[in-house]
């Protein structure tokens, strides 16, 4: 299993990448309770880092189901799910009229996902290890 | 004050008796029961049912309430002595049900079939009741004393030292609801003494402008929770003035006072302190220093007297705003006319009327500086310009076909100044219409016309005016014909009523932006995406007005049309504005509904306020409140349509209560209906129409069933009745009215266009309008006393209205029923023709047409009077609208009396919509059901 460790390690990448976008979305958002940000340009910059989180978690599971990780494939399913389903109704984006009234259930989710990527960050830092370790043993 | 005659005292129920055709009255508490009413000083017969209320009611009814009635709609019947009997003038009267326990045949109207050979001579006859009684009115004042005495003997705490509201329960099932008492006041705010710096009764703002859902407001979240009642506040902060409403006070020195910490402006609700040198503010209450200016007359460089300034005496007060208050100077009004010119807006006559009613309205569109602008751009498959050089009669049409990357054809001349430019105006829109007479072209290129009006403007500001008949088809923001049938009634319904194209969501944004406003006129005979077009007015603040299958050969048509945008153009507006809503601490606004951009979370921006429009906020109780009272004031920060910048300063204190029944006694049903009106809208587009409906009624019993939970004996127990409290008794009729309503209503007719227009108008039309677009008038015209029809001292007296249902129909009779957008003229089957003479014109009732119609006006006092009624409904309420006038025949086209009836909404609906008493009574089951468990 040589290439497990090298996958482990980008999964642990990723997830801190992934990670720090949700604390940027989050800090954004109570900046726009604060009225430091306005809604369009707050909705002008976390749209682009919609789709781009999306598909990087995409990516990232499509590798755990081409090596053949099932439990980290399994982990990671439920939430491609939800953001396909979200594509397809088209709400994926955020919408700067409609802000205020959903602000709650952005930071909701926000929260959700960012404690989502934590549990993923520790687990790949796991398998990561446990991947090392058996290669050098 | 509210009515106290179906009053009794507490634990006291009425119930109808079947045997006897009489109430019962049953004391809760020691299960006693009799015959007679309790006793209560003075008091009339109590919950008097349906047969007999009338009478009781209408005697009783309360001055002061009349007064404020029939200030709108010109109605005060002079006192009849003789009526004090009530029940024993004649038992044909307007309130007895003609269709059930009586014949038709009975001598009740002037114009049924035994009356006939009497002539016009029966015109004076009748059994007419005097609703408005002095004497009646001078009873009550002793039993309402004695009422209030009976509270506070039971304990209730006195509040802060102000006067209690004494909560008066009723009984809804069998109760009589007088259509009249809607159109009453709020109940009254009862601020503690020492509250207010001025003695005037405007330093409360009018509920016409501000009013809320509460007038005593919960101290904590808690018991706002337990009593289950929405709390928001209703604004309609740039409201029209008829002829005798006080106009709004202007402080013109420029001296604005505003609190350091909160920038509240100064109102008659704070305190002065430190021997009148600094003022407290009322809702943060840090100390602020009074400006020396309010002391001294600038005018006439003479001592002052603050006491007398404008801002600490009255409610509503518009500040001439000094230059920090603003970005830029004052920007002119500039209005740009996007019309459709495509072979569907020519043939169905919309341009015609539209370039006519621009011309004819030239002269009302404000312009007191000569710096207004004008713009007119023509579209169909591509881009047709007006450039008019100033002085000049003539014009050059340019066009321009290329959608995909919207350009102006010329820098200048597009844009004109009306005065210089008028003479090249005034011949451009005489011949427009005509230019395009023989078009071929289908298909609209609404979306660059708007992008091109846009950067025509986007560096001023201003109005763009649309007039199209078709969903748009070409370049950006084209839309598809996406109506589903199918889909009708269904849970994804709701689809259809949301934005179909972004761009309609992202160009509102951009405009808002720019301070560009969109109004949006609509006429398309098949589907045109109304609730995606709807959006642009939505987000900048504009109107959106819909006339489905417009066709202006006929003349109602084009006069509603003419009308309503001719009223428009002439309205005077408010540009640039931004509004903001401060409440003492504890409070905090949570939501926002209508129509504007939410720009932070208190900034509401609208690039135009147009007149009459209504926002409802929603408020929060984030901690508890500790204050006697506390103040809502509205900022609204605008530039006036004369080049001025302004504050209008709406400022209304509510005392605070701790007890729930203050709470419900000072409960204001006619907010409480807006505000649920534009939740449940809200609602129905975010998820489901279903969801909307399904809170609409759970909300209805989780207030009836604290209200029998806390206020009634009854408690958890079962009870055969449903109690509320007087001042919120139409609450659960306006709610099956809000429930039928075509924006709401569960069906798998309604075309979305039709729903998303009513769903507009829920959203933004205020309170006078609303009211009546939920529970629409109903009046009998062939029995109306003779008085009615006819100039009264404060103008057209209109009939008694009736309850909503088809009760109330007799065969031989005619009644008109509206609600503010659509009046319907129904007449009865055995119309006999005299009657058919008089008012038609026709010689038979079999020759009437179903339809649209206009009445002509005759020589005869009868046609004469029908005519003063249907024109006074038209006025009556402030507004632009010019509702159509629909003749209905009894037994004619079928969807047509389906419609009319309809709007009586306490009938059973079709698609098994419940009658009134069928939902009182599911509300009743539900009530006693839920308090079980
Ligand atoms: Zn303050």
């Amino acid at each position: 299993m040589l290439g497990s460790g090298w996958l482990f390690l980008f999964g642990v990448l990723a997830a801190a990448g992934l990670l720090f976008t949700m604390v940027f979305f989050i800090i954004m958002f109570s900046d726009l309770e604060c009225d430091y940000i306005n809604p369009i340009d707050l909705c002008n910059k976390l749209n682009t880092f919609v789709l781009p989180e999306m598909g990087f978690h995409a990516f990232l599971t499509l590798c755990f189901l081409l090596s053949g990780q099932w439990t980290a494939l399994f982990l990671n399913l439920p939430l491609v799910a939800f953001n396909v389903q979200k594509i397809m109704n088209k709400n994926h984006m955020y919408d700067a009229t409609e802000i205020f009234r959903t602000l709650g259930g952005h930071k909701k989710e926000c929260f959700i996902k960012l404690g989502f990527y934590l549990v993923s960050f520790f687990y790949y830092l796991y398998r990561m290890i446990v991947a090392l370790i058996s290669e050098s043993e | 004050m509210e009515d106290p005659s179906q009053q009794l005292p507490p634990g006291w129920i009425a119930q109808w008796d079947e045997t006897h055709q009489r109430h019962l009255f049953i004391d809760q508490n020691t299960g006693q029961s009799q015959w007679e009413p309790p006793a209560l000083p003075g008091a009339g017969a109590p919950a008097p049912g349906p047969a007999a209320g009338g009478h009781t009611k209408r005697r009783q009814y309360a001055a002061g309430q009349t007064q404020a009635y029939y200030g709108e709609s010109g109605v005060v019947h002079p006192p009849a002595p003789g009526d004090m009997a009530g029940n024993a003038v004649g038992g044909s009267s307007f309130f007895t049900p003609a269709g059930g326990d009586q014949p038709p045949a009975q001598p009740s109207g002037f114009y049924n079939p035994t009356a006939m050979g009497q002539g016009p001579g029966v015109f004076s006859a009748g059994g007419f009741v005097a609703p408005a009684q002095p004497s009646a009115y001078q009873q009550q004042q002793p039993q309402v004393g004695a009422l209030t005495d009976q509270f506070s003997q039971m304990g209730l705490q006195p509040g802060y030292g102000q006067k209690q509201f004494a909560l008066h329960t009723v009984n809804l099932v069998g109760a009589f609801l007088d259509p009249r008492e809607l159109v009453g006041p709020p109940p009254e705010i009862r601020l503690p003494p020492g509250a207010c710096v001025s003695q005037e009764v405007t330093a409360n703002a009018d509920y016409t402008y501000q009013r809320c859902t509460m007038n005593a407001i919960p101290t904590t979240n808690s018991l706002l929770g337990k009593a289950k009642l929405p709390f928001g506040l209703i604004l309609t902060p740039h409201r029209s003035l008829k002829e005798g409403d006080a106009a709004v006070q202007v402080v013109t020195d420029q001296v604005i006072a505003r609190c350091r910490r909160c920038r509240t402006y100064i109102n008659p609700y704070v305190t002065f302190i430190d021997g009148g040198a600094r003022w407290k503010c009322c809702m943060c209450n840090v100390s602020n220093e009074v400006p020396q200016m309010f002391d001294w007359d600038q005018a006439t460089n003479t001592p002052g007297d603050r006491w007398k300034r404008a801002e600490l005496n009255h409610g509503v007060v518009d500040f001439v705003a000094p230059t920090e208050y603003m970005v830029r100077p004052p920007q002119a009004p500039v209005y740009v006319f996007l019309l459709d010119v495509s072979q569907h807006g020519v043939a169905s006559g919309m341009l015609a009327t539209a370039t006519r009613t621009i011309l004819e309205s030239l002269d009302r569109l404000p312009n007191t500086d000569n710096r207004t602008k004008v713009a007119i751009i023509g579209f169909d498959t591509a881009l047709h310009f007006f450039c008019v050089p100033s002085g000049s009669t003539e014009s050059t049409l340019l066009v321009v076909s290329d959608l995909d990357d919207v350009f102006l054809p010329k820098p200048t001349d597009l844009l004109i100044n009306l005065t210089e430019a008028r003479a090249g105006l005034e011949t451009l829109l005489g011949r427009l219409s005509d230019m395009f007479v023989d078009t071929h072209s289908v298909g609209s290129a609404l979306g660059p016309a708007l992008q091109a009006g846009f950067k025509l403007i986007s560096s001023l500001g201003g109005k763009l005016i649309v007039c199209t008949s078709t969903l748009p088809t070409l370049g950006t923001g084209a839309l598809k014909a996406r109506e589903d049938p199918k889909v009708f009634g269904t849970s994804k319904e709701s689809s259809l009523l949301q934005a179909a194209d972004a761009f309609y969501k992202t160009f509102a944004i951009e405009c808002s932006r720019s301070q560009v406003s969109v109004d949006m006129f609509l006429f398309s005979a098949q589907y045109q995406d109304v609730a995606t077009l709807s959006c642009l007015p939505h987000y900048t603040a504009g109107n959106t007005f819909f006339y489905p299958a417009f066709n202006a050969a006929r003349s109602e048509d084009a006069i509603k049309f003419a009308h309503e945008f001719g009223e428009i153009l002439a309205s005077p507006i408010c540009l640039e504005a931004v509004i903001r809503v401060r409440a003492s601490r504890g409070l905090r606004m949570s939501s926002f509904h209508g129509n504007f951009f939410v720009r932070s979370t208190d900034l509401l921006s609208l690039p135009a306020v147009p007149l009459d429009q209504s926002y409802a906020i929603e408020v929060q109780i984030e901690e508890n409140i500790t204050s006697p009272f506390v103040v809502f004031q509205t900022a609204v920060l605008h530039t006036t349509s004369d080049g001025e910048r302004r504050i209008r300063v709406v400022t209304s204190a509510y005392p605070t209560t701790s007890n729930i029944s203050e709470v419900y006694a000072s409960a204001d049903q006619v907010a409480i209906a807006t505000l649920l009106a534009n939740k449940a809208v809200e609602r129905s587009i975010s998820s489901k129409l279903e969801d909307a409906r399904d809170a609409l009624s759970n909300k209805m019993v989780d207030i009836l069933t604290t209200y029998k939970n806390t206020m009634t004996s009854s408690g958890g127990g079962a009870s055969a009745a449903l109690s509320i409290a007087d001042n919120m008794k139409f609450l659960p009729l306006l709610t099956l009215g809000l429930l039928k309503h075509v924006g709401i209503r569960q069906s798998t007719q309604i075309p979305s266009d039709l729903r998303a227009y009513a769903q507009a108008l829920l959203t933004t039309l205020p309170s006078q309008l609303l009211i009546p677009y939920l529970h629409p008038t109903f009046y009998g015209l062939h029995n109306m006393p003779p008085e009615c029809g006819t100039i009264g001292e404060q103008g057209v007296i209109m009939p008694p209205p009736l309850p909503l249902t088809s009760e109330r129909l007799e065969r031989h009779g005619l009644y008109l029923i509206e609600d503010g957008q659509t009046m319907f003229l129904w007449v009865g089957r055995d119309a006999v023709p005299q009657l058919i003479m008089d008012v038609f014109e026709l010689p038979a009732y079999e020759q009437l047409r179903t339809g649209k119609a206009t009445l002509p006006l005759l020589e005869n006092v009868f046609s004469q009077r029908v005519n003063a009624v249907i024109n006074k409904t038209r006025e009556m309420r402030r507004g632009p609208y010019w509702p159509h006038l629909y003749i209905v025949k009894e037994d004619g086209e079928a969807a047509m009396r389906l419609w009319a009836l309809s709007m009586l909404v306490q009938d059973r609906g079709a698609e098994n919509l419940p009658s009134y008493p069928q939902f009182l009574t599911s509300l009743k089951e539900r009530v006693n059901g839920s308090s079980y468990t």
